[in-house]
């Protein structure tokens, strides 16, 4: 109890300065849904300008975590600073761009109007949302499909689209959920580079993969397990620290090791 | 609140049920469909009734001049729309084709009919009185009060006719809805029952899909806000509702002739307001399905209260007393009540005001629920 406190503590004190150089920042953000804890008293930094990604098996709280942090869900207790303002707040809608798992696309709609009802909702004046649709598409690779009904595309496709409405607003922050599942090994090269190229411009990336190369390419990794962060480094350090030589070792090692440690102080 | 990105979002639904033929073919080909189906069939009307008649009746000579046969003019005077007229002779054999179900009723002339009649009227004392015997299948209420109904006004019309006016005289004249016919009163209420039925369906999978497609997180993540959300769908659907509206009008009007005395602004104006209030009746019960097919369970929910209780192929006076109460809590009660208000009275806004408030309020509470379901889901 008093560790706790003296950890709160030690957040708020900081709070002008660490709010300003993190694009992430909880403090003991905790998700229940009934009896089941989702997300457990989580204290998650991300630096502005890198990429993060999140990593843990299904059902670990990552998405929860992610909805959290865009405002759509709303934190049983403890809370979240974005960008430097403490959320929810209508000014970080603006900033931010949310992936979700589900593609959040319309099925029903073309691309173009995808895109369009998107850019329109974030108020790009015509001409910006015209070019910017343009150099998404061209990005994505889909400009023979521009017109096509998204129903018609393929999976792969489908999350093409996805990124490319999520990118729409040029956001500062970016929390992709699963972006490349579907997504051929040639493309995924290609979003990685992007993903690289926008974080290299001061974009900040929070992601999460289940796919192992991908997770390399990870300024830093935390790996998640029953809501909680278990381990966090970056990939290399967490190699090193773990003594294995591929991720999924390592979050194995971790995780057995954070079930021994709770079993101990049981 | 910004107009924006309401407007961003209503232009999208608007796209998306466009894009969709079969959306676009239950918005406007269903109803008028409905319309054509029920206005035929439904038409109220009973028609072609088999009925067989036996003129016994001798006819009656009075002291000067001509004889006169009172049955044979009644039988003229039947309207041949309603009965399909077979005569007889053997009452034993229009029994039994009664029994047999090929015919509904057997009517009977006696032999003094004529004289009956004439010697009653002329002196009350007169024993015997002339008698018109129905026999017939009652089962069916409609078919026996057609058959009774246009027996007694042939009767009264040959009676006219005679110069005979009896003692009390029924006078019906209509303040309203002079020649109205079954099909007048009931488009007002298709009207509002295929905008309430339509609406509240296309919203509910519209929704729900919006919910599992991730959508709706998107955006909810983005700036636009929830109620920002429902009043984009809102102004979409109740410009559906009006275009609905309007293009059934066109063609009651156009094919079934219908009356339409007052100001048909106003019934637009009822009919949007009901959209907007049953888009937000979508968007509640959206809240409690998470897939399409869940969401098809909900139908005989939404269409059975108001297709037995709002006074659409019925008036509310026909509904039991008891469960009368339950009408005035399904909106489109107040729309069907409205559009035949203006339709069939010609009443304006400042006699349909209350059914207007009505639908207001519905608007309103539901546009809230529906907000405050959107937003209690982030918990």
């Amino acid at each position: 109890m008093l560790s706790a406190d003296s950890k709160l503590d030690d957040v708020r004190e900081g709070e002008t300065l660490k709010t300003k150089e993190y694009a992430i920042l909880t403090d003991y953000l905790t998700k229940n849904y009934g009896d089941f804890t989702a997300v457990n008293n989580l204290n998650l930094k991300v630096e502005k300008g890198k990429i993060y990604g999140l990593l843990g098996p299904n059902g670990a709280g990552k998405t929860t975590l992610i909805k959290m942090l865009c405002s759509i869900s709303t934190p049983t207790s403890g809370g979240a600073h974005i960008l430097g303002k403490k959320i929810p707040d209508g000014d970080i809608a603006s900033k931010i761009g949310y992936m979700p798992q589900e593609t959040g696309v319309y099925f029903g709609l073309t691309v173009d109007q995808n895109m369009k009802f998107y850019s329109r909702i974030f108020n790009l004046q015509r001409e910006k949302a015209e070019k910017r649709i343009a150099e998404l598409l061209k990005f994505v690779d889909l400009e023979d499909w521009r017109y096509e009904m998204v129903d018609n595309l393929s999976g792969g496709m489908k999350h093409r689209v996805s990124l490319a409405c999520t990118l729409i607003h040029e956001p500062d922050l970016l929390f992709l959920d699963e972006p490349t599942v579907g997504v051929d090994p040639e493309l995924r090269v290609s979003f990685w580079d992007y993903f690289e190229q926008l974080r290299d411009n001061g974009v900040t990336i929070l992601i999460t993969t289940h796919y192992m190369d991908e997770a390399r390419r990870c300024d830093r990794i935390g790996f998640m397990q029953r809501g909680r962060l278990i381990a966090e480094d970056s990939p290399l350090k967490l190699l090193e620290e773990s003594g294995k030589d591929s991720l999924e070792d390592a979050f194995l090692a971790f995780a057995r090791n954070e079930d021994t440690m709770r079993m101990g102080v049981v | 609140m910004k107009f924006y990105r309401i407007m961003a979002v209503s232009r999208r639904v608007f796209r998306g049920v466009v894009n969709d033929k079969r959306s676009l073919v239950l918005l406007f080909l269903a109803p008028i469909l409905a319309m054509c189906v029920f206005g035929i069939a439904f038409s109220g009307d009973v028609e072609n009734v088999n009925v067989i008649i036996i003129n016994q009746d001798q006819g009656f000579t009075p002291p000067m001049g001509d004889t006169i046969y009172l049955a044979d003019e009644i039988v003229n005077n039947l309207n041949t729309t309603t009965l399909s007229i077979h005569n007889m002779t053997s009452i034993d054999d229009a029994r039994a084709e009664v029994e047999s179900g090929q015919v509904s009723a057997v009517i009977i002339f006696p032999e003094d009919f004529s004289e009956n009649a004439i010697l009653k009227s002329q002196d009350q004392s007169y024993p015997d009185s002339a008698e018109i015997t129905i026999e017939g299948d009652d089962s069916i209420v409609n078919i026996k009060t057609a058959i009774t109904t246009t027996v007694s006004t042939a009767l009264s019309d040959t009676l006219t006719e005679n110069g005979v006016t009896p003692a009390i005289q029924l006078n019906s004249d209509p303040i309203y809805g002079e020649d109205a016919e079954f099909i007048d009163f009931f488009v007002p209420g298709i009207l509002a029952f295929v905008v309430y039925l339509l609406t509240t369906i296309l919203t509910l999978i519209t929704f729900v899909n919006e919910r599992s497609s991730g959508t709706l997180e998107r955006v909810l993540s983005s700036p636009v806000t929830e109620g920002e959300l429902v009043m984009g769908y809102a102004i979409t659907f109740g410009t559906f509702g009006v275009l609905q509206v309007a293009l059934l009008l066109t063609i009651a009007i156009l094919v079934f002739n219908i009356m339409v005395v007052g100001n048909v602004l106003l019934a637009f104006l009822a009919v949007a307001i009901l959209a907007i209030s049953c888009q937000a009746l979508g968007i509640l019960l959206s809240s409690l399905a998470k897939r399409a097919e869940q969401a098809i369970q909900f139908f005989p929910l939404v269409i059975l209260p108001a297709f037995l209780l709002s006074g659409i192929f019925w008036p509310i006076q026909a509904i039991p007393e008891w469960i009368r109460p339950f009408s005035y809590l399904v909106p489109p009660t107040y729309a069907a009540n409205a559009c035949r208000a203006v339709m069939l009275k010609g009443w304006g806004l400042d006699k349909i005001w209350p059914d207007i408030l009505a639908l207001v309020i519905f608007a309103v509470i539901f546009l809230a629920l529906a907000v405050w379901t959107l937003k209690r889901s982030k918990n």
